[in-house]
């Protein structure tokens, strides 16, 4: 095993490309699994010294662009996240425990792509899109598309994240994360991210993702989709649950069997939603 | 941890037993196997490779023959065991073949698996989810397999 | 681990002092480097998985698991460990805390929970029950002595000018 420390986007990208090469993010899931022996990566690719992936900047038009190596701490301060986009701090700000947050990064979560873990459903329901950097170059992959399948993401080898990049969100839409777990900062049984904007009671935004019930966070654009415009009532909230159980695939683990998350997660959705309608000042 | 599951060839009993009973077949079929020899017509040794996420392990496996009933049932025992990583693996399998609708097959499978040491450590629960995607990746390859032989490919 | 491992020399900053280690493998944490390198044996190895916190050190004036922490990864950094916070030998507010408090079974999360706790009390503000078990959330007591714990980080966080 080597250990290289790079300084830039490029020289890392450079030292990823040996064969059983791995990044280095926070450290908080991969030197826990070097600790249990599931992984021996030949090659560390520290990404410590590369100061681009640390910043998080907003832009004009309200795009907030978050370095794959900021801390969950420093996500779950984040000021220029607003409005829809506040799912991510909430998100963040629930992971494990301080001295984990201080340490773990987004790019190192999101890459383990833990179904159970916080980010996933977040980054789905804000509609942010992956900047990936690789030995064939730059390219962005939308949230929904990089979680593939458990623990498998759309990135190949020798390709690490430079940034998840959050849209803006429609000013008057509200972000929420609620997670359902045995513990405080314990992986998710059960979680929802939202996004919602209504107007005078129809609904202007929605953007709903399940985690933890999956490979991969459960969102049913379709149903989305023909909601807006309409109120969101018992039968609206009751299509969308139903359409996005279709797609939950949940595990029997430690923390709940899966006839228990398919029980929980639409309650969730609902009593999420019901709440974000509250922060708007609707009626359900 | 136990899978159990089922699935459809278009090619009668006989010859999707034959297909079973083929170590060369079972193994071109079986993702992550590279390479099977028989050391006996009921003792088979294999390398098999298995991946989640970043977590890599590959398997000396032995896959032993119980009981056979020619051409509706088999009990097989597969136990692995990966070099000097110290992870073992075992496998109770039952396999039953019936005819199905139009001449077809109805191969039903249920394999009790049980793994330890380092990869123990991982929840059983992906675990479950990824031997049944493999469990059924080798079914639609099998099928893929007896239906090509069927065509004459 | 295939091949041969690269080990590197490395000198780490611990409470204040510049140590030299002389070959640091790359899979080595910094709570083994601590431990069994510079004899710093107040950080402990708990989990070795990042949850039980009874390794928690400082890196750069935050609370961090020193056994998710690669050496290698720590040049350069600020390191506090337990010894750190009473270097004089006077114990530091916190630790005459818990001491005063009973605050103190087995000991084994101590020296966790003194950094974990050092680190809410630099808000210099005096914090609530409730502030204190969410600072505390990420440290483990297999003794379950929480309350103690709590109260005595509470009153620290009073006694302050």
């Amino acid at each position: 095993m080597e250990f290289v420390r790079p300084d830039s986007i490029e020289a890392a990208v450079a030292a990823l490309q040996a064969e059983g090469a791995a990044c280095l993010a926070g450290g908080a899931t991969l030197v826990a699994m070097m600790n249990a022996d599931l992984v021996a990566p030949e090659r560390l690719v520290s990404l410590r010294d590369v100061a681009a992936l640390r910043e998080a900047s907003r832009r004009p038009d309200g795009t907030v662009v978050i370095g794959a190596m900021r801390r969950h701490r420093e996500t779950a301060e984040e000021t220029d996240l607003r409005d829809g986009q506040r799912v991510l701090r909430e998100a963040a700000a629930q992971i494990a425990n301080p001295p984990v947050r201080n340490m773990g990064t987004i790019g190192g979560s999101c890459a383990f792509a833990d179904p159970a873990a916080d980010y996933p459903p977040a980054l789905v329901a804000a509609d942010a899109r992956f900047a990936l950097a690789g030995a064939e170059g730059r390219r962005t992959v939308p949230a929904g598309d990089f979680f593939r399948d458990w623990y498998e993401t759309a990135l190949e080898p020798g390709e690490l994240i430079e940034s998840v990049i959050l849209p803006p969100a429609p000013a008057g839409t509200v972000g929420s994360y609620t997670k359902l777990a045995r513990v405080a900062g314990d992986f998710a049984i059960a979680s929802v991210a939202l996004a919602l904007g209504m107007d005078g009671g129809a609904c202007t935004h929605l953007a709903v993702a399940v985690g933890a019930c999956g490979p991969v966070p459960a969102r049913r654009r379709d149903i989305e989709a023909e909601l807006l415009g309409g109120p969101l009532g018992n039968a609206e909230i009751g299509r969308l649950t139903d359409a996005l159980a279709e797609a939950f695939d949940p595990v029997d683990d430690v923390r709940a069997s899966a006839g228990y998350r398919r029980r929980v997660a639409p309650r969730m959705v609902r009593q999420a939603i019901g709440e974000a309608m509250q922060k708007l000042g609707e009626t359900q | 941890m136990k899978i159990a599951d089922s699935f459809v060839v278009a090619a009668p009993v006989e010859r999707t037993w034959r297909a079973i009973r083929d170590p060369q077949v079972v193994g071109a079929c079986l993702p992550g196997c590279e390479e099977i020899e028989a050391v006996s017509p009921t003792l088979y040794r294999a390398r098999i490779g298995v991946k989640l996420g970043p977590i890599a392990a590959k398997f000396a496996a032995e896959v032993e023959v119980l009981e056979e009933e020619p051409p509706v049932r088999v009990v097989t025992v597969t136990r692995g065991e990966e070099g000097g990583r110290a992870s073992n693996l075992r496998s109770d399998n039952i396999l039953t073949l019936a005819p199905a609708d139009d001449g077809g097959t109805r191969v039903s499978y249920e394999a009790d698996m049980t793994v330890t040491g380092r990869l123990g450590k991982f929840g059983f629960g992906v675990m479950k989810k990824k031997a049944q995607s493999l469990a059924s990746e080798f079914a639609g390859n099998l099928e893929a397999r007896v239906n090509e032989a069927a065509s004459g490919g | 681990m295939t091949g041969e491992p690269v080990t590197l020399p490395v000198t780490l900053r611990v409470n204040g002092a510049e140590r030299p280690v002389a070959a640091v493998a790359p899979w080595t944490t910094l709570l083994t480097v601590l431990r069994d390198e510079l004899g710093l044996t107040g950080a402990k190895r708990g989990c070795n998985q990042g949850v039980c916190g009874a390794c928690t050190v400082m890196i750069d004036g935050e609370p961090v698991r020193s056994c998710l922490s690669l050496a290698l990864n720590c040049t350069g950094r600020d390191i506090v460990t337990v010894e750190g916070l009473a270097p004089a030998g006077a114990l530091a507010p916190v630790q005459q805390a818990l001491a005063e408090g009973n605050a103190v079974q087995c000991g084994f999360c101590t020296p966790g929970i003194l950094i974990s706790a050092h680190a809410l009390l630099r808000r210099n503000a005096p914090l609530s029950v409730d502030e204190v078990r969410a600072g505390l959330s990420g440290n483990l007591c297999r003794c379950s002595g929480y309350k103690k714990i709590v109260e005595a980080i509470v009153r620290a966080s009073e006694a302050r000018p």
